[in-house]
């Protein structure tokens, strides 16, 4: 079978390596403050009505984050190596949940997709016009890995500037308008890039 | 990661972000970009490989096949789908570099138009069919109870090499037959019979680099030729450094290569070999050792070719053949090639000859010409084709000597000219199996078509044509996920026929791609450098891509031979045709790339169609301009294009590129243009019976109708502007040939 | 807010040029054109259209020059030689013919002894070089072949296509880059007018919507936007590619590396004739064939010490002030 080429492995590795340092600076750091709030991060201005959508499964993020203490980039693990945060393989559900709560309903519908080798097709909710290039990746760099008092198991808190306060919810709404305005504003007060060509291209 | 069939192609199997439309921006049309939440949907992998990371491109080694040079590419991929082909830097051929057909091979494989489902005829129609009904005929035709044997039965194909080579090889022998057809358009088949002749080696080595001069008779080396960004790289580096090569073109119609030359020579079509010996002539003047040194008959020969005598025949001024030939001595050791110009012609092989004897009176031969050697793994190099094949192969169709032919990687019924009575004879064949990806004139004939799997989606081995100081083999691997469930890998198909026949061999391979692994792992250790078990030297060989296999040394023996020339009669009425081939569209395989159509013509410019090429002189005289229609009349047919005239063409030629005027071969080709081939007169080369593509008379008229020539370019003057400086190469060499500069 | 930024910048940059050199940006994108290695093979072109998602348009579209390459390369032929075809008057080609040569005379190729004239094509007692015009001194032929340029955006750092933007769409990034930001553009084509290299290129049709039949789109690279009707585009120096470096040495806290990543044509020249790199790096491949021929930013004519070094910017003149360094060809005999 095909085995990437080095260019990838070795960038894989190097994004690693980043991240471990990253998670390990941050945690430290973390340890030493123990400050609440998150510095240089202003949440940017602007609600968005969201609207409820019905996704194949109805996922509740506040029992894995808010009661189970999960962190998000345990899911959405793409989210500090790249710029999609992605939505879980299904392997990663079914890695607890061949044995944790296999008699709910909702595993039951899981497990289901697992055996038939098809994952479930989710709605998309949190969407920007293709002509928009955000990058998960940079922003858990400056807002999580190098932000000095903001300690990784808080990075909901961070998530929450764009995606609201998920691990409250159920199945994930936008409540962020998203639009230019509001990553403008956000760009504004971090003094983050002004370029165009940094998001359009 | 395991061999078995399921896993292996897991890594696109899981599909990922796939579809119309998903989370990956720019892939989706602007049409369809809805903000509205819960209206896209977005699929996770079902279990990613741990590489995978979506949003992040990863490469995958593999080998272009868009022409024979057998290029090693690295694919770009991402959310399992292949994007871009990049050169392989590891690859000795193309170092990392790629040309606009390896760029353009992901449209073959994304082709809106591939064969997606087996055909079968019945009735005269081609059907679509299950696999297994297309199976239960082949079986029917050819398996052990059809009592299918012998020479009845022949593969026809294009160049091929790797273990494809040894599979086919193994099943003709499994078959009992010895008929294997190997057809080439663009070949070097008669310079090749010449080497073999002349020096004992068929492809020996050009070290381009070494030599302060290239004279090249008609050679398209960074064009169509046998390797084209091979000697693209190879050409750089002969033009740069402490003393920068000269380069000098002759031939009737300027090719790619001669659009770069420091001087370029029209010359009289077929009369290269003249100028060949009428250049060892002026070279030779007053060096009585090395005439001393020669062969009688040569030195007869060539002493019979003065300066104003050539002059006559090839329409060369003498002060230019004599500054040649002082070029010639003053930079040696330099090198002195024969291309399609020159072979083209019933006298094909002798002109080659002649050329090659200039090379040896300059003593070129391992200086400049050396020996290639031989391959540790002699059934895996290349078998390069020419046109013999294809008229041998109408011949025994005419002849109603086979009953079942196999097709692949070659399209004889569009390249075949009308003459050949291809089309015709073909259906004297009883069945007729092609193995395609795409649906051309050839599959749209036969009476069983096999999709099969694209370049992208298939396992293979290759061996350039044109091997460089380091040989080697480069290996092809799936970069995605077969785009269509109903098509098949040509290896699987193969080793599936092997089976039917020749149970015990082979049933312990499940497919190719265990066969293939088999294989590696039986290669000698000398080749598996550090791996510390098969396993890793699979992984690492198909993670570098090609894998180097040293060069069991070999020599070269310069000899003559016999050269004689016809005469040369005048015929001012006449033009010669010359079915130019471009790199672009080759032989007419790229025609269905919407990117290489648009790709203009690198020296005319001229985009989608076909055009006729003429001198102004020639244009003048017959009272066209750019854009006129034109009918080029020879006896086997005509055809009818638009005028572009030009000064890099011999007045009495008239050139019509290759690549167009497809019958079948989907939305793209067909209908576009015309096939100059289809008018080419059934002439072969006396000695190696090849086709003489450039031996055609035609006449030329004006049909009357002008439209806009299509060209994509701006002004064809840099109207007094500094657009591109020009400097001689004595500035270059004052200040740059002795630095290293880049 | 563009806006702004696009005549601050406008009056930094005039400021820097006069003080001998506009120096203040973060990378500083160039390339080196050698035409002496170009081929004009194409390849370059053909890795643009695979990487950028350029739309191919039809012949018919290709006739209306709205075909959107936005790497070309140009062919030249040499001006002298193409005087008498140029100047055959359509009208009176037999009088032409008959040895009546154009007016217009031009500059004479190497000389060949009459002696030695073929006489091959000898009609009506006149030999071939009699009929057409020719005098014996003058060749018929393309003696030099062809001259070929790569021709792409030329990433100006006065670029005349910025400040006649209605809309700003078009600016100039930190980089040194000359960026075209779609979602702003409204499509005035002011900037192709005013560009003196005509590289830029518009969006006359929806090409979406059948350049990309099914499954050719999925070879679409999700990395930069498929553009619609209406919009203006042009080389962007494979921005998707240099952003993607970029994060990656950010990520990686360092700086880019000289020859980590390169452009779509540089990647795939055959005979290496292009070369990309980060001008701002003194050690990079481009800054130091810059700086090897001689050839400064900010100037409208060069003032080198040794004249005789081939590099020179295209329409430098102008004032445009272009990242692309070409080399000039060597042609001998």
């Amino acid at each position: 079978m095909a085995v990437p080429h080095r260019r990838s492995s070795r960038y894989f590795l190097m994004a690693f390596a980043a991240m471990v340092l990253g998670i390990f600076l941050a945690a430290s750091s973390a340890w030493a403050d123990g400050s609440s709030g998150v510095p240089n991060a202003v949440p940017p201005k602007g609600e968005h009505e969201g609207k409820n959508v019905e996704q194949p499964i109805e996922f509740p993020h506040n029992i894995h984050v808010d009661i189970n203490k999960i962190n998000c980039m345990y899911c959405h693990t793409y989210a500090r190596r790249s710029k999609v945060a992605g939505i879980p393989p299904t392997s990663k559900c079914m890695g607890c949940h061949l044995v944790i709560a296999t008699d709910k309903p909702r595993i039951k519908k899981l497990t289901e997709y697992w055996e038939k080798k098809e994952p479930p097709r989710w709605k998309k909710v949190h969407d920007v016009p293709d002509f928009v290039h955000f990058t998960h990746e940079k922003h858990l760099k400056r807002f999580v890995f190098d932000n000095e008092g903001m300690s990784v198991d808080r990075v909901s808190e961070v998530c929450a500037f764009c995606h609201g306060e998920v691990k409250k919810m159920t199945v994930a709404h936008k409540v962020k308008p998203l639009n230019m305005g509001f990553c403008a504003r956000c760009h504004e007060a971090n003094k983050g890039p002004f370029d165009c060509w940094k998001c359009h291209k | 990661m395991s061999g078995n069939d399921i896993n292996r192609r897991d890594f696109l199997k899981i599909l990922g972000w796939s579809g119309v439309g998903v989370a990956v921006a720019g892939c989706d049309r602007p049409t369809t970009v809805t903000l509205e939440e819960g209206k896209e949907e977005v699929v996770a992998y079902l279990q990613p490989e741990e590489y995978v990371i979506p949003g992040v491109g990863v490469w995958f080694a593999s080998t272009c096949q868009q022409c024979p040079a057998g290029c090693g590419v690295h694919g770009r991929v991402r959310e399992g789908r292949v994007l871009k082909m990049e050169g392989n830097p590891d690859s000795p051929i193309n170092k990392g570099k790629l040309c606009q057909m390896g760029q353009a091979g992901v449209q073959g494989h994304y082709n809106p138009d591939r064969l997606k489902k087996p055909m079968l005829r019945k009735g005269g129609v081609l059907d679509e069919v299950s696999w297994d009904e297309a199976l239960a005929a082949l079986e029917q035709k050819v398996g052990p109870a059809s009592g299918l044997a012998g020479d009845r039965f022949a593969w026809f194909t294009g160049t091929v090499s790797g273990h494809q080579s040894v599979l086919l090889s193994a099943h003709l022998a499994a078959m009992d037959s010895k008929n294997h057809f190997i057809h080439e358009t663009i070949n070097n088949a008669v310079v090749r019979a010449v080497n073999q002749d002349m020096l004992g080696e068929a492809m020996p080595r050009y070290d381009l680099p070494a030599a302060k001069m290239v004279l090249s008779f008609g050679a398209d080396l960074v064009g169509a030729g046998a390797s084209p960004v091979h000697f693209s790289g190879e050409y750089a580096k002969f033009r740069t450094g402490s003393l920068r090569g000269v380069l000098v073109q002759v031939e009737p119609k300027m090719t790619l290569t001669g659009g770069s030359a420091d001087l370029w020579v029209a010359i009289r079509p077929g009369t290269e070999g003249v100028l060949a010996l009428g250049i060892a002539n002026q070279v030779l003047l007053g060096d009585e050792v090395k005439i001393a040194g020669l062969p009688d008959n040569i030195r007869t020969l060539i002493a019979g070719y003065d300066v104003e005598k050539v002059a006559g025949i090839t329409g060369v001024t003498g002060d230019r053949i004599m500054r040649i030939a002082k070029l010639l001595k003053d930079r040696s050791p330099s090198l002195v090639l024969a291309g399609a110009s020159v072979e083209g012609h019933a006298h094909g092989y002798q002109s080659a000859a002649a050329i090659m004897v200039l090379n040896i009176v300059l003593g070129n031969i391992g200086k400049t010409i050396l020996p290639s050697g031989s391959s540790p793994f002699p059934q895996m190099e290349a078998k390069a084709g020419g046109t013999r094949d294809l008229l041998a192969l109408a011949d025994a169709a005419d002849k109603k000597a086979l009953d079942v032919v196999f097709f692949h990687g070659s399209n004889p019924v569009y390249t075949a000219p009308a003459a050949l009575g291809l089309a015709d004879k073909l259906k004297n064949i009883p069945f007729k199996v092609v193995f395609a990806v795409h649906p051309d004139e050839t599959a749209m004939s036969a009476d069983l078509v096999l999709p099969i799997l694209s370049a992208h989606e298939d396992w293979g081995t290759h061996m350039g044509v044109y091997q460089p100081e380091q040989k080697s083999i480069s290996i092809q691997q799936p970069l995605m996920e077969r785009l269509y469930p109903d098509t098949r890998g040509f290896g699987d198909l193969l080793l599936a026929l092997l089976k039917a026949r020749q149970v015990k061999e082979y049933e312990s391979f499940a497919d190719y791609y265990g066969y293939l692994k088999n294989a590696f792992a039986a290669l000698p250790a000398s080749v598996k450098g550090d791996a510390v078990s098969d396993e890793d030297f699979w992984g690492k060989s198909l993670q570098k891509g090609v894998l180097n296999i040293g060069t069991v040394a070999g020599a070269l023996n310069p000899k003559m031979v016999e050269i004689s020339f016809p005469e040369f009669k005048s015929d001012a009425q006449q033009y010669y045709l010359a079915p130019s081939a471009r790199l672009g569209l080759w032989d007419g395989r790229h025609a269905n790339l919407p990117w290489l159509q648009e790709a203009p013509d690198q020296i005319s410019k001229v985009v989608w169609t076909s055009w006729v090429e003429m001198h102004p002189a020639t244009a003048a005289k017959l009272g066209v301009k750019e854009g006129d229609f034109v009918k080029v009349t020879s006896a086997q047919g005509a055809v009818e294009a638009q005028v572009y005239v030009y000064k890099g063409i011999h007045p009495q030629v008239i050139a019509v590129p290759m690549g167009q005027g497809h019958e079948e071969y989907g939305r793209y080709a067909k209908g576009r243009g015309v096939n100059p081939l289809k008018i080419l007169a059934p002439v072969t080369d006396a000695k190696t019976g090849e086709l003489a593509l450039y031996g055609t008379r035609v006449t030329v008229a004006q049909s009357g109708r002008r439209e806009v020539l299509v060209k994509l370019m701006g002004s064809e003057t840099q109207l007094g502007r500094k657009m591109v400086g020009t400097v001689t190469a004595s500035v270059f060499d004052r200040t740059e040939g002795t630095k290293n500069v880049t | 807010m563009s806006l702004d930024n696009i005549l601050t910048n406008w009056s930094r940059y005039r400021k820097g040029a006069e003080e001998g050199g506009f120096h203040e940006y973060e990378h500083q994108w160039g390339m080196v054109v050698d035409l002496n290695k170009c081929i004009g093979c194409n390849a370059c072109s053909v890795a643009c259209y695979a990487e950028n998602n350029l739309p191919v348009v039809g012949e018919k579209r290709c006739g209306k020059n709205q075909a959107m390459n936005w790497l070309r390369i140009e062919r030249y032929w040499d001006e002298p030689d193409l005087a008498p075809y140029e100047a055959i008057p359509t009208a009176n080609v037999d009088a032409w013919i008959e040895g009546n040569p154009p007016a217009k005379k031009t500059e004479l190729k190497p000389s060949m002894p009459s002696s030695y004239l073929p006489g091959l094509l000898e009609q009506d007692g006149q030999s071939f070089e009699q009929r057409v015009g020719f005098d014996g001194t003058k060749s018929e032929f393309q003696d030099f072949g062809a001259s070929f340029l790569p021709m792409m955006c030329q990433q100006c750092h006065a670029a005349t296509c910025e400040p006649v933007c209605p809309v700003a769409a078009t600016y100039h990034t930190p980089d040194g880059l000359n960026a075209q930001v779609y979602n702003r553009c409204i499509g005035s084509r002011y900037c192709s007018n005013n560009c003196p290299y005509r590289l830029r290129y518009f969006n006359f049709w929806s090409y979406y919507e059948d350049a990309w039949p099914e499954p050719l789109h999925m070879q679409l690279n999700p990395d930069l936007s498929v553009r619609d009707k209406g919009v203006m585009e042009k080389c962007t120096f494979c921005i998707q590619r240099i952003r993607v470096a970029k994060d990656k040495a950010k990520m990686e806290d360092r700086k880019v590396i000289d020859g980590e990543f390169s452009t779509a044509c540089v990647q795939t020249c055959p005979t290496g004739a292009l070369v990309f790199g980060d001008m701002q790096n003194p050690e990079s491949q481009v800054s130091k064939l810059w700086s090897y021929h001689q050839v400064e930013r900010g100037k409208t004519k060069q003032n080198k010490e040794n004249k005789e070094l081939r590099g020179y910017r295209i329409l430098e003149g102008l004032n445009t002030d272009p990242s692309v360094l070409y080399l000039e060809r060597v042609r001998e005999v």
